[in-house]
């Protein structure tokens, strides 16, 4: 199905979009207005001695011009090197991982319900489309999806955190973990709110793609051919038409998928949840450049691993798609 | 497998009978539009008598596809339908699903035009073939399979087994068709609706296809064409009806109609083949959301009459027992 020529020269145009991903992440980042000691530690003192200043600089090499710091930050890159935070003083590379397994208790949950919720629900709304049912339900994925997701969020904490209180208002874990440790009930007591916020907004987004898809394979010759043999109507849903509406989905679903590790910006910083999204949301105020630079390259990086794993995976559902035998 | 059933509709199959295995009365399909309700079919009766090889021939339009999908109950469902479609204890119209599932595919089969997309994609053509055996149950599931690989060698395949394990992709156009044709004969219907079996396939393609299925159809297996290729419609039927702007114009012998035409339309049609000189009817069939009162073929006809415009004709019996709605032959 996929030919190792074929793989080989997916993996040289792999290591080509990362290298022009990491320039322009690099070139981005530096023309944002203001800097580390700008926007940081001048917010700390007014009066910062010009020495300590001058020392920073030296130190992170931004006395450099500005093409000589990025020849030294890809060679850098090239050799594993990610560099140090400037506000932590802690390699970059091992701060992402640190913050990157309470994005996954999140997440991956979230993700998994979430493609699972919307595929279901979008094949039957397809599959009935036009009628009172497939109306209800597709108007009130509307709502749900129109709203941004921090506006639930918001009001999630309030209804369920605040008033009625079944929930903390945010956090990761409570007080007791200072002297208790960490418990699983108590996590998942935090985590619960967000997960199901997060499963809704999934959910809603995969279920407009498999409602379209299921809506045209709905209207497929084939369909009618199967109808023609004397096949009942659940057989035709299940055996010919959700197959083939899935196609679509395996793209979007896989980049779902690689997107758990970058985390939710908003969700994370409306529960104050100590991940991935709120890590990039502290570098970016601080303009830690070095810390954004590494977690936009793993996302870099997981994107073009995800559109791999997606060609590969359409391949195995749709005999149509034959990698690399077409020349 | 056994050559005779009984099929739900209890149809005994006899040697050279000539009874009506459908008849379509007063059929009426009606979509409802944005400009007002389009009347597809208007007012259609016909009878398909056992082991012939009926032609419903007409342009893009005229309804003969949606008269063939009323027959197999597989009219979209903002359709309005009116009529009966009489097959055995049944009226197909108004039978119950569960019924109609036990027909389609088992005794009413259909080649469905566009084989490019007619074909599931992601399945092999093996299984789709064996699928009618499996679902009516006539068979177990490697039974079918080994009776699909039988059908595809009859059909023309020249190594079954492996094409049997192939995708639709993978074969061209006219291959795609013979997978049709094997879909609709596998399980032995009596009847047959193929919707424009030669559509979209080059000359020599289109002729072995329509040696193929002069081949697979005989005996007292029942055809019902649909097509618009009247070259295909006199090498294969013996009895043609034309359809014009919903209607059926003339009906009669194969022969007969396409040798001494009578209606107006049916003589235009002939005219405008190439092998008679490429002459086209001038003009262009009316909307069937507003359709004349009068004869729908009137504007465009070379022999109107003072009445053909305000009254509507009716399909009648000439002297040599052939049908046509036209005054000329009132």
């Amino acid at each position: 199905m996929i030919s190792g020529k074929y793989l080989l020269q997916r993996l040289c145009y792999s290591g080509a979009s990362f290298i022009v991903c990491l320039t322009i992440t690099f070139f981005l980042l530096h023309l944002m207005p203001g800097d580390y000691i700008s926007n940081y530690l001048l917010s700390l003192s007014n009066t910062l001695p010009k020495e300590i200043v001058d020392q920073f600089r030296e130190q992170f090499g931004l006395n450099l011009p500005l093409t000589q710091q990025y020849v030294l930050y890809l060679g850098n890159i090239l050799h594993g090197q990610w560099g140090y935070s400037y506000a932590y003083g802690q390699p970059v590379l091992s701060m992402i991982f640190g913050k990157l397994c309470w994005s996954l208790v999140l997440l991956v949950p979230a993700t998994i319900l979430g493609i699972l919720i919307g595929t279901v629900i979008g094949a039957w709304s397809g599959w009935k489309s036009g009628g009172k049912k497939d109306f209800a339900v597709f108007n009130v994925m509307i709502v749900i999806r129109a709203i941004p997701e921090f506006w639930w969020a918001i009001m999630a904490v309030m209804i369920f955190a605040f008033y009625l209180q079944w929930f903390p208002l945010g956090g990761y874990a409570s007080i007791s973990v200072l002297s208790t440790g960490l418990d699983f009930f108590d996590v998942l007591h935090h985590a619960l709110l967000p997960i199901i916020l997060m499963t809704f907004f999934i959910a809603t987004g995969n279920y407009y793609v498999m409602r379209n898809s299921m809506i045209a394979v709905i209207g497929e010759d084939y369909i009618t051919t199967a109808r023609a043999k004397g096949l009942d109507e659940r057989t035709i849903l299940w055996r010919h038409a959700l197959k083939n509406a899935l196609l679509p989905m395996v793209t979007i679903t896989t980049f779902q998928c690689a997107g758990i590790i970058m985390g939710n910006i908003f969700i994370e910083t409306v529960f104050s949840w100590p991940g991935i999204g709120y890590l990039t949301t502290q570098a970016l105020t601080n303009r830690d450049l070095p810390l954004l630079e590494g977690i936009f390259l793993l996302d870099s990086l997981i994107t073009i691993g995800a559109m791999l794993v997606a060609d590969i995976l359409s391949s195995a559902i749709d005999p149509r798609i034959r990698m690399g035998t077409d020349e | 497998m056994s050559e005779t059933k009984g099929g739900v509709a209890g149809v005994q199959e006899q040697t050279r009978s000539v009874r009506e295995l459908i008849c379509i009365s007063g059929l009426k399909v009606i979509f409802s539009s944005r400009s007002g309700p389009v009347r597809a079919v208007d007012s259609v009766d016909l009878a398909i008598r056992e082991g012939e090889r009926i032609g419903l021939i007409g342009e893009s339009g005229s309804g003969k596809t949606v008269t063939g999908m009323a027959i197999l109950g597989l009219l979209p469902v903002n359709a309005v339908i009116i009529g009966k479609i009489r097959y055995g204890d049944y009226d197909l119209l108004t039978a119950p699903d569960r019924t109609l599932q036990q027909i389609r595919g088992n005794e009413i089969a259909m080649i469905s035009q566009n084989s490019g997309s007619s074909l599931n994609p992601v399945m092999k053509i093996g299984d789709q073939v064996a699928e009618p055996l499996v679902i009516h149950r006539i068979c177990s599931v490697p039974d079918a399979h080994r009776e699909a690989i039988r059908i595809l060698a009859e059909l023309g395949f020249d190594d079954p087994e492996q094409a049997a394990t192939r995708y639709p992709h993978e074969f061209s156009g006219g291959m795609r068709e013979r997978i049709l044709i094997a879909i609709a004969l596998v399980c032995r219907p009596h009847l047959i609706v193929a919707d424009e079996p030669t559509a979209g396939l080059d000359a020599q393609v289109r002729a072995r296809i329509l040696k193929l299925i002069t081949s697979q159809i005989s005996g007292n297996r029942t055809l019902f064409l649909i097509t618009h290729d009247l070259g295909a419609a006199s090498y294969l039927c013996d009895r043609i009806a034309v359809m014009y702007a919903g209607e059926i114009v003339e009906c009669g012998p194969a022969k007969d109609v396409l040798s001494l035409p009578l209606h107006p339309y049916t003589q235009g049609l002939i005219a405008s083949l190439p092998s008679a000189g490429l002459h086209p009817i001038p003009g262009m069939s009316p909307s069937p959301a507003s359709l004349p009162r009068g004869c729908r073929f009137c504007e465009r006809c070379p022999a109107v009459l003072d009445r053909c415009d305000c009254d509507h004709p009716e399909l009648v019996f000439t002297e040599s027992g052939r049908q046509v709605r036209c005054f000329h032959y009132d």
